[in-house]
């Protein structure tokens, strides 16, 4: 039972993660009906950039030591002698770290969100009115023009990042068990169900979500209400990348920063599928599902097995229910 | 100057051959592919080999992409069923005659393809993609897996056997490409002569919209499976040649960049046509290549700038996906139709 509740949560949590990052593609979809392959690659991108602004700029010799290492007299008195492993002692740290991580924050969001908007006017504007199939087949291209340049500007070695929050192991007894997790993910966790609560308020809430939400119901009869609608679709893009580089953040602080990230991504656009491509309730219950079910295949089956969990889940449900959990039925017209 | 092609019976309007351009044109062709091998060198004949096998695996997916309107991202996968079936079967008898190997990999491959076809009646467009992605995923992970792997290698790959024709066994570059040659025009012209059929027609017929298609009395499931099934025997066929024509595969050499490589050679030559998926196969294959020429003549050969060759080389696939979707969607065929419209036409119109 205490090994069932210790893999829920780090299924959980781990679902969070690709509920984060499933929140871009459906974004993207819901306003521009494109399927982001590239997302993984935007990922990507985003802890690339959150590795350049957090690691490599505080180091370079124009910027003042702070930056890299804040150590004011009040925190070093606070950590004091506090062992290797105790909260203090990582949450000294983590707030030594504290300005790097959030310059990294900001530029990675920063650069991020240019990208996405370069990508917009050069790739998916020209396209507009074509097919599905082509919209696909040109993020598929963008997944290699990513990768590549990616690859041409950063050396493709696994780097440390410093993780967003204070990193402790917590442990608690639940039904006589020993359980434990760290910190770092439960933050994880939190950033990521907040992004995601703010973006469903901004959808309903605010003048773009309408505008958002008006273009996802039909493009025209939007344009003609006078909804902008290529700036919508920028908006779009602009959720997708910016909620992206704080994924990409999040996974390489978890998991070491390397090209791999790109294909977490595609696992993700299964997760999407299984939810419903334009509902954002399905997706994150479908992220949820998925993520305990792969960490549920990682606690009995090995790790090889919880890697197809999600192409599995999606083939059972697509089968099953062909848009997925939530998502809308087209109608076709003969 | 040619104004029109006339016809003036139902056989000649069927005749794939119709006019002598296209007739001169496959004889030059064929004369051209038999004589290439005696001119190249080795490494030509490698890359000619290479190119051979994936126009079989393009064509395969022409007919399910271009022909029936069914996205997949998997077919890496039947390239891979088909591979490894070849293998096994030399695993178990050694030497087994190369044609009937080759045809128990298409036979087996179009199996795998009934069985992940089978999503198409339910699922299109999009969500069938990511099936198809999906199957590639798991049809990779079960070829891994250690249970199997006295026959497949495991993740860690396997040799693979030569072809050996009545005791002479085919070792040189030369000789793979005399294998691979013919099998390739072969299922060139079956693929041609497939669409003048009532089945062929059925497809298109699919493809252009599926339910007025069943309204008309076409059986969509049996006929969308069937299109999976031709498709996927294609991709087995050329998995079951390059287990013939390299020395190890690995499971990985089938993943998701093999599907997309292949879509990307039918998006590149243009869907829908016989001639497309050779064109695009060829200019993808060839960009590589040409570019590490030219890497070579730029750098002067120097070993620390080839380390960018390989992200370059990305770069420029995918820009070329985007370039011929924004600039030229129906592909290099088109280019081809145009030249020719041209000539036929000139000097009176463009």
């Amino acid at each position: 039972m205490g090994q069932f509740i210790q893999y829920m949560i780090n299924g959980v949590i781990s679902g969070s993660l690709l509920a984060l990052i499933a929140l871009g593609i459906v974004a993207v979809f819901k306003a521009t009906k494109v399927v982001n392959f590239a997302h993984g690659h935007l990922i990507l991108f985003g802890a690339y950039f959150y590795f350049t602004f957090s690691v490599v700029l505080p180091e370079a010799a124009f910027m003042p030591g702070w930056v890299s290492s804040w150590e004011p007299a009040w925190l070093l008195a606070y950590a004091g002698d506090a062992p290797m492993f105790s909260p203090r002692a990582a949450i000294a740290s983590w707030v030594s770290d504290l300005p790097r991580i959030l310059l990294g924050l900001v530029g990675a969001l920063a650069a991020n969100a240019v990208l996405a908007l370069i990508i917009e006017r050069l790739v998916m504007r020209p396209l507009l009115g074509q097919s599905a199939f082509a919209m696909i087949l040109s993020t598929v291209g963008l997944i290699w023009v990513l990768e590549g340049s990616a690859g041409l500007i950063w050396t493709a070695e696994a780097e440390q990042v410093p993780a967003l929050g204070p990193n402790f192991p917590i442990r608690f007894q639940l039904f006589d068990q020993n359980l434990f997790l760290f910190s770092g993910s439960l933050v994880n966790l939190l950033v990521a169900l907040l992004l995601f609560a703010t973006l469903m308020l901004v959808l309903r809430y605010t003048r773009s979500g309408v505008a958002i939400r008006a273009t996802a119901e039909d493009q025209s009869t939007a344009y003609a209400m006078g909804i902008n609608v290529p700036k919508v679709f920028s908006t779009a893009w602009l959720v997708a990348s910016t909620t992206g580089a704080v994924a990409g953040a999040i996974l390489a602080s978890r998991n070491g920063l390397s090209p791999a990230i790109g294909l977490f991504g595609l696992s993700v656009l299964a997760v999407v599928l299984m939810g419903g491509l334009d509902s954002f309730a399905g997706v994150l219950i479908a992220s949820m599902l998925v993520g305990i079910l792969s960490s549920m295949a990682q606690w009995k089956l090995g790790g090889g097995v919880a890697e197809i969990v999600p192409y599995v889940a999606v083939l059972v449900v697509i089968l099953i229910r062909p848009h997925g959990f939530m998502g809308q039925e087209e109608i076709e017209r003969i | 100057m040619i104004t029109g092609h006339f016809k003036t019976d139902y056989s000649a309007d069927e005749g794939i051959w119709s006019i002598w351009p296209k007739r001169w044109g496959l004889v030059a062709a064929l004369i051209a592919l038999a004589v290439f091998p005696f001119m190249a060198s080795n490494y030509a004949l490698l890359l000619a080999g290479q190119i051979g096998i994936f126009i079989v695996a393009v064509v395969g997916l022409n007919v399910l992409i271009g022909y029936t309107g069914l996205m997949s991202l998997g077919h890496g996968a039947f390239f891979a069923v088909g591979a490894y079936t070849t293998v096994a079967i030399h695993h178990e008898w050694p030497l087994t005659f190369p044609l009937i190997t080759l045809v128990i990999s298409t036979v087996v491959a179009a199996a795998f393809g009934v069985l992940f076809g089978l999503p198409s009646l339910r699922v299109k467009g999009l969500y069938l993609a990511v099936a198809t992605l999906s199957a590639n995923f798991i049809i990779l992970f079960l070829i891994e897996q250690d249970w199997l792997a006295e026959w497949t290698g495991g993740v860690r790959g396997t040799e693979t056997p030569n072809a050996v024709f009545f005791g002479y066994e085919l070792v040189s570059q030369q000789a793979k490409y005399f294998f691979i040659m013919p099998v390739m025009v072969i299922m060139l012209l079956f693929a041609q002569n497939l669409f003048r059929t009532r089945f062929g027609r059925a497809l298109i017929a699919i493809r252009d919209k599926d339910y007025s298609a069943e309204i008309l009395g076409i059986a969509l499931f049996s006929h969308k499976l069937k299109s999976f099934a031709i498709s996927a025997a294609y991709c087995g066929a050329a998995g079951s040649l390059w287990a013939y024509f390299f020395p190890a595969i690995l499971p990985e050499d089938f993943g998701l960049n093999m599907s997309i490589t292949l879509v990307v050679c039918l998006v590149a030559g243009g869907m829908g046509r016989t001639l497309g998926p050779i064109f695009g196969t060829i200019l993808i294959l060839l960009v590589p290549e040409l570019l590490k020429v030219v890497a070579g003549y730029v750098t002067g050969g120097d070993a620390t700038a080839q380390t960018w060759v390989s992200p370059v080389r990305d770069i420029l696939f995918g820009l070329m996906i985007i370039g011929f979707l924004i600039f030229e969607p129906m592909g290099l065929v088109n280019i081809w139709d145009r030249f020719w419209r041209f000539l036929s036409r000139w000097p009176f119109a463009k």
